[in-house]
């Protein structure tokens, strides 16, 4: 038998709402615990739980939380700003979103 | 080796002070940013770019570069001088980069390679395990509702015997969990970055993508299909076929439907333990009036049917 012919499937697990701990996100952010309090006092990213230790972020959250951190890295924005870059950022997406659903309508007509 | 030209990259003249030089990388950063910007080969550029800020910026590597002279042209056959070496001590780092790869061929025969330089970034994690890795994953629609298996390719930063950073590309099977929606992640524990000294690999976090696809639009767990009907469908209710992705279902359309209705088949969304809805939105189109018969019905509506659009806008016939 050929090594080709062995498939080697990987299966992994879903993060799903609401998951990750703190120290996950961290792990995954490749940052530490103070930089994600920052960012959650900033409302960059928004746990639940009632506090820090029963913070649970979602993978929404992991996604804002690398975008957030590039940002600073790449481009030096303070984090209020980044704030501001993701909420007109997440409205663009929409509109985007919108435009593409009413083209498609087109194209369908 | 092609000669790089820094300057042309950050559209500076040689003469450009270090201020008017970080003005132009901030003003191109903002451009050029692979999360911001919708410009093609964004990312491709901002590498360049920073590959570009990195030397000018530095008086040091700015004045080794100049020393090159002028008459280089972007895209020439380029080796370094032979005495190149013993002028400048740029081999062993001065410089930090996080991402893994970033710098030409160029560069590195000129300033030295990106040595592994992660001690500032891995205080949380005494063990030195492993970095977690990051790559996304893009799917069909019918991946999703059925599961499946799909290979990805990806480039994985690696660090060889020497600790020097280098692009890798591995590939993966990777199972698709039935009902995994758009912006999901799937943890692949131990597929990420090695951990130094014996200590535990990193895990892969997958972000699911789907592929635009031709009918459907995916909204959270809903899925929504826009539904060509005719006038007289929407106005006397009819029994039609619709397509989903598991298959066809016959539809009952209400008399008096109206154009952009949303019409609700519950449990036809992404499968999960709570699983999303179908959405019909009607769409009606009308039949061309090209033939004697269709403008004859035209005009028979309109002598027999007392029907003002226009009554909001304050208007009579």
């Amino acid at each position: 038998m050929k090594s080709s012919d062995l498939l080697l499937v990987y299966t992994g697990t879903v993060i799903e709402e609401d998951s990750l701990t703190l120290g996950q996100l961290c792990k995954a952010c490749g940052t530490n615990a103070d930089m994600i309090i920052s960012l959650v006092e900033e409302s960059i990213i928004e746990p639940s739980g009632e506090n820090i230790h029963e913070w649970r972020f979602s993978g929404a959250n992991l996604v804002r939380a690398r975008f957030a951190l590039r940002l600073q890295r790449d481009l030096g924005i303070n984090l209020a700003g980044i704030a501001l870059v993701l909420d007109l950022m997440e409205e663009r997406e929409m509109l985007r979103a919108q435009i593409a659903a009413s083209e498609h309508r087109h194209t369908l007509r | 080796m092609k000669f790089k030209d820094y300057y042309q990259i950050m559209g500076v003249p040689r003469s450009a002070t270090q201020e008017e030089i970080k003005r132009a990388y901030r003003k191109l950063a903002r451009k050029y940013h692979p999360d911001v910007s919708k410009e093609k080969n964004a990312e491709a550029k901002f590498k360049e770019l920073g590959e570009a800020y990195e030397v000018l910026k530095d008086p040091e590597k700015r004045t080794a570069y100049d020393k090159l002279g002028a008459n280089w042209k972007a895209g020439q056959d380029f080796n370094p001088p032979p005495d190149w070496e013993q002028a400048f001590e740029f081999k062993g780092g001065g410089f930090t980069s996080d991402e893994a790869g970033v710098y030409s061929d160029f560069f590195e025969q000129l300033f030295g390679h990106t040595g592994f330089r992660s001690a500032g970034r891995e205080h949380f994690n005494v063990h030195n395990r492993g970095q977690d890795t990051h790559a996304k994953i893009t799917i069909d629609l019918e991946e999703s509702i059925t599961g499946a298996t799909k290979t990805i390719i990806f480039n994985i930063p690696e660090t060889d015997a020497k600790g020097y950073l280098q692009l890798k590309q591995r590939s993966l099977n990777i199972k698709i969990p039935k009902g995994i929606k758009p912006g999901q992640h799937i943890r692949l524990t131990g597929q990420g970055s090695p951990g130094l000294g014996g200590a535990q690999a990193g895990d892969l976090l997958l972000e699911v993508a789907f592929n635009p696809h031709r009918l459907y639009r995916v909204i959270d767990t809903d899925i929504y299909l826009d539904l060509p009907v005719t006038p007289w469908e929407a106005a006397l209710g009819a029994k039609i076929k619709v397509p989903t992705p598991e298959g066809p279902v016959d539809l009952s359309i209400p008399a008096n439907s109206r154009q952009g209705s949303k019409l609700r088949i519950k449990g036809r969304g992404l499968p999960s333990k709570k699983p999303g809805d179908f959405f019909v939105v009607l769409q009606i189109t009308l039949p061309p009036a090209d033939s004697e018969t269709a403008r004859s019905v035209y005009r028979q509506m309109q002598a027999q049917l007392d029907y003002n659009p226009r009554q909001s806008l304050g208007l009579s016939l």
